[in-house]
């Protein structure tokens, strides 16, 4: 049996008549990066704070490393949530450091360890400069780096992602996988769905509170029938003229196709090379975007 | 407890750092410092006051003027070459009052030994009267003498007939005996109110303090990150405590330059130490009970306003929040005076048993100083308060944190105070 760091058995949580998280399972194999996704208000964040124990359930349990009650090991997590900031007037090893201490390190030990991390990640000559001076891809490193300094065994990050340039996404994406080379289970929620791709091990895919389906990455995406990928120039109206053609998803130079059963791709290859120019035609496993749509089984804005 | 302290270590030294910590610390003797010196300095820079005189009675101004070099630092006569009677020399006079080359001019009427009638004070400056009340004293003397000299009275006989009654004031000792009144009695009775009036600036500047850091906390977006570490209830506690120990630290500033300007600053200034303010250390009614009461009132504003600092997403929400409570602390402000007046009186009693009143009015009645009883029931009564404002607040905290968007209706904060723990439901965001 494989040694789970979380595991949440039929979760619920309302606020008021809104059901934000409900009857939620799951289990995030130890060492492992585990993708929440799932559209905006589906219950990514909700979730997640239940399982920092900064709200609440109102049915169900959270185990947490082993523990039933999830403050008890509070300490051994690490979490950076979606809406997150620093003291403006702090120095940079000063709120590490703090975040350190704040998860029962010395002072001597989280100062130490706050100017190691710092250097080891290239924020060497910020360690005495103040936050307010941090562009906004190094304040999410800091902020980063404060949810690793006490070494906790699971790590959890809400919206690592969000409003970041490509070269910050990398460096973010490279502190993930630091994490996971180091042992670390790392839990991190986004609705952009292309990074759980390129990311993650496991996932959990939510909806409107409710879970539509989890698992290895592998196996749900091998799950469903097999989708094409074009990547074209010219007008993409022709794929809606296209007879067995059950969904498209078309971003204007590439589209995904779902076939009906039985359709060929050949016939569908022949039906459009006169019509639009054709860069890349390729038959594979449905994007997780595909699945998700699949699954909620009509248009979301995901 | 480790959380709470660490807490509480951060926001000690935020503090510390910051301009108005510095500020709050220097104002206070600087303030003090300055009521001193500056009225000492100013009656030394003084510039004489220049002044004319039409005499009309043709003999006062020269009877006094003999009198006239005694106060010369500070009042000097110009003497003006005018016929007194021409209507002429008022407008020049005038003229000169304008244009600052005096001060003022005095008109003495016709007959003073008759009566007062034509006499005139003449001036732009009405609201300092140290000049005409000197001069009037003056001339009062010379005219009452040839009065009584006209009349042929005993000059014996008529200061004994002007001597006025004059009631002693002594004070009756709690021995029951009857004692002359000192310096340190004037002390006793008006320093609560300096007291008073500190007290009421720390509290409000201090627990504002609170109000303004959690709410840039919470502005910062920072506080959800503290919740992953420590629990509400940890982070408001640290919070409360760090202020505190802030405000310690300036009140014990305060306390310190008080003495060492009370000693220091009236002999620097060339003047002797006059007054002895030696009462106030000895007496634990002032110094003990103003720290004392500085924790309790802070602590009750506080639970206040870290709930109030909870809801609030900017400062300009927190400072609409914050109009009652200002007039709440307003009252015991205007309480102050009748209060010194009379110290155990019913309004300074039944003020005393108002919990947000209790440290103000107490502090006002040091001067009575109240029952042994009083206190006691007093402080019991606010500690409890205090009791429900910190268990109150921190079910608002708890809640209040994690909102963004609106700050929620009274009526919701009181529902959340009312609900258990953990049932609350909270807006969605």
């Amino acid at each position: 049996m494989v040694d789970h760091a979380l595991t949440l058995e039929r979760v619920t949580k309302s606020f008021g008549d809104f059901r934000a998280v409900d009857e939620i399972s799951l289990a995030v194999p130890k060492g492992s990066i585990y993708g929440f996704l799932g559209p905006n208000g589906a219950g990514k964040t909700t979730t997640l704070r239940m399982v920092m124990s900064i709200l609440y359930p109102d049915a169900g349990t959270i185990e947490v490393l082993g523990h039933q009650n999830p403050e008890a090991v509070k300490d051994r997590l690490g979490y950076l949530p979606e809406e997150k900031g620093l003291y403006k007037k702090m120095k940079t090893a000063e709120i590490v450091s703090y975040f350190g201490r704040l998860k029962g390190l010395s002072n001597h030990e989280a100062n130490r360890r706050a100017r190691d991390l710092l250097t080891k990640f290239g924020l060497g000559e910020w360690i005495d400069k103040k936050c307010e001076t941090l562009s906004k891809g190094m304040g999410q490193k800091v902020q980063i780096l404060g949810t690793l300094i006490h070494e906790p065994d699971l790590v959890i990050l809400d919206e690592p992602f969000s409003g970041l340039d490509p070269v910050n996404v990398e460096t973010v994406i490279e502190l993930i996988l630091h994490m996971k080379r180091e042992g670390r289970t790392v839990i991190f929620s986004t609705h952009v769905m292309e990074q759980a791709e390129k990311l993650c091990d496991y996932i959990l895919l939510i909806n409107k509170g409710k879970k539509i389906l989890d698992g290895p990455l592998s196996q749900v995406k091998s799950g469903g029938p097999r989708t094409i990928i074009i990547d074209y120039d010219g007008d993409g109206a022709v794929f809606r003229s296209l007879p067995r053609v059950s969904r498209i998803n078309d971003s204007g130079k590439t589209a995904e196709l779902t076939l009906q059963d039985g359709a060929s791709a050949q016939d569908l290859l022949r039906g459009l090379v006169d019509r639009i120019t054709i860069r890349r035609f390729d038959t594979r496993e449905p994007s997780l975007h595909e699945i998700f749509v699949r699954a909620v089984g009509g248009k979301t804005d995901a | 407890m480790r959380k709470i302290w660490q807490v509480a270590q951060r926001e000690f030294l935020e503090n510390v750092r910051t301009k108005s910590f510095w500020i709050g610390i220097f104002i206070f003797p600087l303030i003090l410092g300055m009521s001193i010196a500056v009225p000492t300095l100013l009656e030394k820079s003084k510039k004489a006051r220049q002044f004319a005189v039409l005499d009309r009675s043709g003999w006062v101004l020269d009877a006094v003027r003999p009198k006239l070099p005694e106060s010369a630092r500070r009042f000097v006569l110009v003497e003006v070459n005018l016929d007194p009677n021409d209507a002429g020399a008022e407008e020049r006079l005038n003229r000169m009052v304008l244009d600052e080359e005096i001060f003022a001019y005095f008109i003495l009427g016709p007959d003073p030994i008759q009566s007062g009638a034509g006499s005139q004070y003449l001036s732009r400056n009405l609201t300092d009267t140290d000049l005409r009340d000197w001069f009037g004293d003056l001339v009062t003397e010379h005219v009452q003498a040839r009065r009584i000299e006209q009349e042929q009275i005993d000059a014996a006989v008529a200061e004994w007939i002007q001597s006025p009654v004059r009631f002693e004031s002594r004070k009756v000792t709690r021995a029951g005996e009857a004692e002359e009144v000192s310096a340190e009695d004037q002390i006793r009775q008006w320093a609560p109110m300096g007291f008073v009036y500190l007290l009421w600036v720390a509290v409000f500047t201090i627990s504002q303090m609170l109000l303004t850091n959690t709410v840039e906390e919470k502005s910062n977006r920072i506080i959800e990150v503290l919740l992953s570490s420590v629990s509400p209830v940890e982070l408001m506690a640290g919070k409360i405590t760090g202020i505190a120990q802030t405000g310690l630290a300036i009140i014990a500033a305060w306390i310190g330059s008080f003495f060492v300007i009370i000693k220091f600053v009236p002999r620097l200034m060339g003047a002797p130490a006059t007054i002895d303010f030696s009462l106030i250390t000895r007496d634990p009614v002032y110094l003990t009970s103003f720290v004392a009461y500085f924790l309790l009132g802070y602590l009750f504003f506080a639970a206040m306003l870290v709930g109030i600092g909870a809801v609030c997403n900017t400062l300009k929400e927190a400072q609409n929040l914050m109009g009652p409570i200002t007039i709440l602390l307003i009252i015991p402000l205007f309480a102050m005076m009748p209060i010194t007046r009379d110290p155990n009186g019913s309004l300074a009693k039944m003020l005393s048993f108002i919990p947000p009143f209790t440290p103000f009015v107490m502090m006002n009645r040091a001067a009575g100083p109240p029952a042994l009883w009083e206190y006691v029931a007093t402080t019991a009564l606010l500690i409890v308060s205090i009791a429900i404002a910190l268990w109150a607040a921190a079910k608002v905290f708890r809640i209040g944190v994690l909102l963004t968007g609106k700050p929620p209706k009274p009526s919701e904060i009181i529902r959340w105070i009312r609900a258990p723990v953990g049932t609350v439901a909270v807006r969605r965001e």
